[in-house]
């Protein structure tokens, strides 16, 4: 099986949250209490969390007179390079070779380093429970090894969401944007993002304005970190040159010194 | 015929020598240490959400930027006065290292029982150890701090020995250190470098150390082996600066005033000045507690050292800023930034300023005031990096709970408690040799008679 994705195309979205209630459906998660929040959005819940897997994004804008909404996806970006992955220290979070970036809750420490190293702010926390566990989005990691697609996928009625090979998907988005070039913005967001992902997104107008993040680096984040732990058994060897070297050194000083003075003052005393 | 009334574990730990009366600072610090106690139990029962303001924006609070980065930060002292006596043989300051080395030993275990208590499944700690993840930061530090506690360990317990005897242990304790360093350490490079060349150099190089040593032609103390020492500084070297690369991978979610390429150089050059610092901080204050002679001439010379390595972090600091085009955002009024102008200034440059100076740096409340400044800029800058710089939406917030604060104010007390202790019963200070401290004791009870 080739690395899979997912393409996310918000021109075709209306907003109906069906991939949000087929995700809770299949993962069997919790409704999430309504959240009223003064700001851009009309989701619910405001923000991903422990319970809450996806969710559609709303956004009102002026486009030529009329007021429209701009729709937008969170989900877990099933990144090529996954900071998670990279910053977990049991290796509790593993990008398969299938596509899916799974959690193996039996490795999982609670450490939440995860959390602070995800550049789209994806794992949540179990706060509420004395034994958490990190949560988010599979990918149908189940399903997809099994043959079938995500129950997101499945869901959509418009087919904004489509899942497939990501180099097919890639190229499928590119056509998109050649063929109605007046439709989409031209960017696919998650081509290029951190080392690219396995979610790839188009959009109607500047990804910024839906509410993206869009000032995220074109290299993965793991790369920051790849220098500083590689160094990591040179600095043992050359600290340990340098400190034994040092400490031999000192040492034959001072035998040296003390013999001196013992060979001044025998001087002395055959005078 | 004394009629002594039979007092308490706590009273003859913490007690006045005579009476066994505790004192109000005591009771306060055991008061704290009891509620932290209840409040970790709530902890384990209820979760985190109920105790702590966590929150999936800021998924690490007071507990991991204080009692994790600056507990470890603060505990510096150990691997630098050991290496400045044991490797550098600058005897002058032996009065100091036992101390420096007791308090890191407290500070690291009480950062391993802080992180107890902000895992979230804390009961899998010992993960890391079967679980490698080599390129993961966090991984690097749990190994450094397990393996560097274990060292402190074996540092300070020839204190143990000294007053208590067991020699045979002792013995076994002497011959088997260094080759369970070179053990160990061969363990960790294999560890992190996944490679068999890199374990085989390693393992070379210590071992051809040892034999220098076991033939002769390099004397060690028979207690504080080279190896040892040698062992404590990389150890200590690597996760000071690594506590730092923890934060490489965030240049999305740290302010660009902290986050820079540098990081692990910014903190470790940070934690030799705190450990000096410390020194400096506790032996004034255990000298005053303990009612003991404040060894000068030696905080002197650490303070001689100090504004050296301050001015090292400084200049670095300013370069990377510059050369990372963070001016800006430095001169931009936020609350980030304020903070950030308040670590450097009170921090580095007023200690610098006040140790430049000789009327300060000769004298005992002039070195003491200027270690406060280090320290405090320290605790501010890992405050910043863990807490205060990190970037989020606008109605996402944190400030620590009453519980947060009350977990890690009962672990300092907790440290400060048990160097107490420690020092009443060890020989953690020079003077204090048993046979020296058994005739003292027969001169009193015989005076009284």
């Amino acid at each position: 099986m080739a690395a899979k994705g997912i393409l996310i195309d918000n021109t075709r979205c209306i907003g109906c949250r069906g991939c949000q209630v087929s995700c809770k459906q299949w993962n069997k998660l919790p409704a999430s209490k309504p959240e009223f929040f003064s700001g851009p959005g009309y989701q619910n819940p405001r923000d991903l969390n422990a319970d809450t897997f996806t969710i559609i994004t709303y956004k009102e804008v002026e486009i030529g007179g009329r007021f429209e909404f701009l729709f937008g996806r969170l989900m877990c970006m099933h990144c090529n390079e996954p900071a998670c992955a990279s910053a977990c220290p049991v290796g509790a979070l593993e990008k398969l070779k299938e596509g899916p970036v799974t959690y193996h809750a039996s490795k999982c420490i609670g450490c939440r380093y995860c959390m602070m190293a995800c550049p789209f702010q994806v794992p949540k926390f179990e706060w509420s429970k004395a034994f958490p566990l990190i949560r988010k989005c599979t990918m149908c990691s189940d399903r997809v090894l099994a043959g079938e697609i995500p129950a997101c996928a499945k869901t959509c009625p418009t087919g904004a969401i489509a899942f497939g090979d990501r180099s097919q998907l890639l190229h499928e988005a590119e056509d998109r944007i050649r063929h109605n070039p007046s439709v989409y913005h031209h960017q696919i967001y998650g081509k290029d993002e951190v080392g690219g992902t396995g979610v790839l997104h188009l959009s109607r107008v500047s990804f910024e304005e839906v509410g993206y993040k869009t000032d995220l680096p074109a290299r993965p984040l793991s790369s920051y970190t790849r220098a500083a732990m590689s160094a990591v058994p040179g600095v043992v060897v050359g600290l340990g040159v340098v400190l034994g070297g040092t400490y031999a050194i000192i040492q034959r000083r001072m035998e040296l010194a003390g013999k001196a003075e013992s060979s001044v003052e025998k001087e002395v005393e055959s005078q | 015929m004394s009629g002594k009334p039979k007092l308490g574990i706590l009273q003859q730990a913490l007690g006045d020598e005579e009476t066994g009366r505790l004192n109000a600072g005591t009771k306060i610090l055991l008061a704290l240490v009891g509620i932290a106690v209840v409040i970790a139990i709530v902890r384990y029962i209820v979760g985190l959400g109920a105790t702590t303001n966590l929150n999936d924006a800021y998924p690490w609070g007071l507990w991991i930027s204080f009692d994790v980065l600056c507990g470890v930060a603060l505990a510096a002292g150990g691997f630098t006065l050991a290496a400045t006596v044991y490797i550098f043989q600058l005897r002058k300051y032996h009065a100091v290292v036992r101390p420096a080395v007791l308090t890191a030993l407290l500070g690291y275990i009480l950062v391993v029982i802080g992180l107890l208590v902000d895992l979230g499944r804390y009961y899998k700690i010992w993960h890391p150890m079967v679980m490698w993840q080599h390129t993961s930061v966090m991984f690097e530090v749990g190994w450094c701090v397990m393996l560097y506690t274990t060292v402190l360990f074996l540092e300070f317990a020839p204190a143990f020995f000294e007053r208590y005897g067991y020699k045979n242990i002792r013995a076994l304790i002497r011959r088997y250190t260094s080759p369970f360093i070179i053990a160990i350490m061969t363990l960790f490079a294999a560890a992190m470098s996944h490679s068999v060349l890199w374990t085989a150099i390693v393992f070379a190089v210590l071992g051809f150390l040892y034999m220098l040593v076991a033939r002769g032609a390099l004397r060690e103390d028979a207690d504080t082996p080279l190896l040892l020492v040698m062992a404590g500084v990389i150890l200590s070297t690597l996760h000071q600066s690594s506590l730092g690369s923890l934060f490489l991978i965030l240049p999305h979610k740290l302010s660009a005033l902290w986050h820079t390429p540098m990081l692990p150089i910014m903190f470790f050059v940070s934690a030799v000045s705190a450990g000096l610092a410390m020194v400096i901080f506790e032996s004034t204050i255990g000298s005053k507690v303990f009612r003991r002679p404040l060894e000068l001439d030696v905080l002197k010379g650490l303070g001689k050292a100090l504004p050296y390595v301050l001015s090292v972090y400084l200049l670095l600091k300013i370069i990377d800023i510059v050369a990372r085009g963070a001016v800006d955002v430095a001169f931009t009024m936020s609350a980030q930034s304020i903070l950030f102008w308040i670590e450097i200034m009170v921090g580095i440059v007023l200690p610098i300023a006040l140790l430049l100076s000789t009327d300060v740096s000769r004298s005992a409340a002039g070195l003491f005031w200027s270690a406060l400044c280090v320290i405090v800029g320290l605790v501010l800058n890992r405050l910043n990096v863990g807490i205060i710089g990190i970037k989020v939406e606008s109605w996402q917030t944190y400030f620590p709970s009453w519980m947060e604060f009350a977990i890690s104010i009962g672990i300092v007390s907790a440290g400060l408690l048990i160097f107490t202790a420690a020092a009443r019963y060890l020989p953690v200070y020079e003077e204090d040799d048993p046979e020296i401290a058994r005739e003292r004791r027969v001169e009193l009870a015989a005076a009284k008679e």
